[in-house]
């Protein structure tokens, strides 16, 4: 330690106790309370519940002794106690329930009912500068934490750090949870090449400017512990294939990134039109059984381009919307069965290979309530080619009450064709909202 | 490890500085969210101002889409100025919280919320999604009340005059100009409801209560089931019920919410549909928030056939 640093080291530890104190009476050092209406604008002024309870603080312990640990209480300004809050997080709770009669060559006929969603979120500012949110689901068993991150937008001018467990900013749908989406289930291609909801432990960095008057340009960086998509729940580790990165500390090639650049502007006076480019990178991960590994110090890179165009009636209750996204999944994309033994790893091969595929989509409201449209996706995948076509209805009975008719088809080389019908029942009680950004 | 920590300081590095403050002496770059607030931004600011509004006249104004342009339009904005009671909940929030610029936003110097002060009608008593889409201020459709040029007026003076201190007396100047012409507009627009007091009218939304509530209008029903509900079958039948029973012959609406369920009422019951602006710049000869009114008062004398006072000389 030098000499300056024991000096700040030692004026700290003397001066702690005397600045705890000053703020625990905000009148310190002044003859007068500041009058009311330096305190607020036009309005009633009320003390909050928290001040009129007279309740302890809400970040720490009942009674604080000199060095407890106290998160925020130094800068303790009373707004909040542990028993009350006037500034209550907005919370939200997903219904998205599913009655569905499908019919498959490869034998998956059926009809079944039930909760495809329970969902609870939560979004508040934490301070001028940051707001967070959270995004929790019921699962099999307990509930998972799909999202709950923090974004920082002290930067100034158009930058927004976002720390924390999120959705990947890939095209226009990935960031989007289910239940949100135009239709009922993710592209084909994107569930295949980067998981039916990929979402990491990370930071990403966004930020945006203008070209023009009526055109912006946003780009994001992200890094991530592990962007590795979900593999199949139902599928037995003994003998299907499955990826995995490297646990705890890592080194830079352990680690997974994103980017994104994308733009829009305006096409004539009621037309938008906006491109985008977007890599998800894993440069080193591994595939195995739990016999073992099948291959080590692999990488695999899935890069996309997508449009949208959408105009917008001159009222803004009707709209057509047009999308696509092209995938291009390089690299190691998966694990070839060469030899009798599925649960052996040697007689696995690694497949290094440029796959592709692509989902189109158009959709048209002709108000507030009511849309229909069709979405076609085809992808190749590791010994077998894949393509899915949904058609729906979509009814809005309010902002929190949706109502969706699908009629999904499927093909593949491999499981043969199949066809579904779906009613989706989905329900938003209070303030629902992902971190999603254009 | 070092190539993260590059990363990290590149990143950082390529962070913009945050936006300067407005010279002095540059004119106001002022986004409005209705044409009507833009108009009257034009009226007051005169030379010091350049007005850009969002919604153009002819949107549901709780449903106007943001396009890249009102993002960039905020982004380099010294002024914001919104009607509030939650009129612009559904593109207002997303457009501040995306555009960057920390001035326009509630609270920063270049906020100006136009219904400040204004004393709203039919402030729910309990909030409920039962009641649809409610507005927890009360009906924020104020522009189409004929005494809210004169509020939205005073209310953007005082906050162009926060914002460039320099011109406040000459904002003063040409918000008393402004304030002279309306009082010869709302003049003859007493003249023209002189004989409306208790004639009735069926809405498909709530937008045109301030309009009712000034001149006596009776209100019968509202298409939409609540605010924001489309209507369902049985809800129209006791409409049509409602109207025949009440000799109510006139329906009003706005651009966009004529639709086939309002044409469905008319020929059960064989009403007039009046489509009256609910914002400047929808029809015809409204860019002004003086010559919209006009038209408004127009319209409801030619479906009443009440009379039509002459327009006053311009002095």
């Amino acid at each position: 330690m030098n000499p300056t640093s024991a000096i700040r080291f030692a004026a700290a530890l003397f001066l702690a106790p005397l600045a705890l104190a000053q703020n625990d009476n905000p009148a310190a050092g002044k003859d007068n309370l500041p009058p009311p209406s330096n305190l607020v604008g036009p309005g009633p002024l009320t003390m909050p519940a928290s001040q009129a309870a007279g309740q302890p603080n809400s970040q720490g312990t009942t009674f604080v002794t000199p060095g407890m640990p106290t998160l925020g209480r130094r800068v303790s300004s009373g707004q909040v106690t542990r028993f009350t809050n006037d500034f209550n997080p907005a919370f939200s709770f997903i219904i998205d329930a599913t009655g569905q009669v499908s019919e498959a060559e490869n034998g998956a006929d059926g009809a079944d009912v039930f909760l495809r969603t329970f969902e609870i979120g939560g979004n508040a500012w934490v301070d001028p500068n940051a707001w967070a949110y959270f995004t929790a689901v019921a699962e099999d068993e307990g509930i998972g934490v799909e999202e709950a991150a923090v974004h920082y937008t002290g930067f100034g001018n158009k930058n927004v750090v976002r720390a924390g467990r999120f959705f990947v900013d890939f095209g226009k749908q990935m960031q989007t949870h289910v239940h949100d989406l135009r239709t009922y289930e993710r592209p084909l291609v994107l569930r295949e090449y980067l998981g039916a909801e990929l979402g990491g432990d990370g930071l990403q960095w966004d930020s945006w400017t203008t070209l023009g008057d009526a055109t912006v340009v946003r780009w994001s960086l992200g890094a991530f512990a592990s962007l590795l998509g979900e593999g199949d729940e139902d599928a037995d580790p003994a003998n299907t294939p499955f990826a995995s990165v490297v646990e705890g500390t890592k080194r830079e090639d352990d680690f997974s990134y994103t980017a994104r650049l994308t733009g829009f502007t305006e096409v004539g006076e009621r037309g938008t039109l906006q491109l985008g480019a977007s890599a998800r990178l894993l440069p080193s991960y591994e595939l195995g059984l739990d016999a073992g590994a099948i291959g080590a110090d692999l990488s695999n890179t899935v890069w996309g381009l997508d449009a949208t165009y959408g105009w917008v009636g001159e009222t803004g209750i009707d709209s057509w919307t047009f999308g696509g996204e092209m995938l291009f999944n390089t690299g190691d994309v998966g694990a070839e069965l060469t030899g009798a033994d599925d649960a052996n790893p040697a007689h696995y091969t690694v497949v290094d290979d440029s796959l592709t595929g692509f989902y189109a989509y158009g959709d048209y409201a002709w108000d507030r309530f009511n849309a229909v449209g069709a979405q076609f996706s085809s992808a190749e995948v590791v010994g077998d080619e894949r393509s899915e076509l949904e058609v729906y209805y979509t009814r809005l009975f309010s902002e929190f009450h949706r109502l969706r008719f699908v009629l999904g088809a499927s093909d593949s080389d491999v499981d043969g064709s199949g066809s579904k019908f779906l009613v989706q029942y989905t329900t938003i009680l209070g303030a629902h909202g992902h971190g999603v950004n254009w | 490890m070092g190539r993260l920590l590059q990363f990290a300081a590149l990143a950082l590095a390529a962070l913009p500085t945050v936006a300067g403050e407005r010279e002095p002496g540059a004119k106001l770059k002022v986004v409005t969210t209705i044409p009507d607030l833009a108009d009257i931004v034009r009226e007051v600011g005169g030379e010091r101002v350049e007005v850009t509004s969002i919604a153009r006249g002819k949107e549901n104004l709780h449903n106007v889409i943001s396009r890249p342009s009102h993002l960039v339009a905020l982004s380099k904005a010294d002024i914001l100025v919104q009607v509030g009671l939650s009129m612009e909940m559904g593109f207002i929030p997303a457009l501040l919280e995306g555009c960057g610029n920390p001035q326009v936003r509630p609270g920063g110097k270049g906020f100006i919320n136009a219904s400040d002060g204004w004393q709203p009608i039919q402030v729910p008593a309990v909030l409920t999604r039962q009641g649809g889409d409610l507005h927890p201020q009360g009906n924020p459709h104020m522009n189409i009340d004929p005494r809210a040029g004169r509020h939205f007026a005073l209310r953007i003076a005082e906050g162009l005059s926060v914002a460039a201190p320099e011109w406040k007396a000459e904002f003063e100047t040409r918000r008393d100009a402004y304030l002279a012409r309306l009082e010869r507009a709302e003049k003859r627009w007493l003249e023209f409801a002189r004989e409306w007091r208790g004639r009735k009218f069926v809405v498909y939304h709530q937008e045109f209560n301030y309009l009712a509530e000034v001149y006596g209008f009776q209100i019968v029903a509202n298409l939409e089931v609540k605010p924001g509900i489309q209507p369902t079958p049985n809800h129209l039948a006791q409409v049509i019920e409602s109207m025949k029973r009440e000799q109510c012959t006139v329906i009003a609406t706005a651009l966009w919410s004529k639709n086939d369920f309002v044409a469905r009422v008319a020929e059960a019951t064989g009403a007039k549909v009046v489509e009256l602006p609910n914002m400047c710049g929808g029809i015809a000869g409204t860019d002004s928030w003086i010559a919209m009114m006009d038209l408004v008062h127009e319209r409801l004398a030619a479906a009443y056939g009440t009379p039509v006072p002459p327009v006053p000389p311009v002095q």
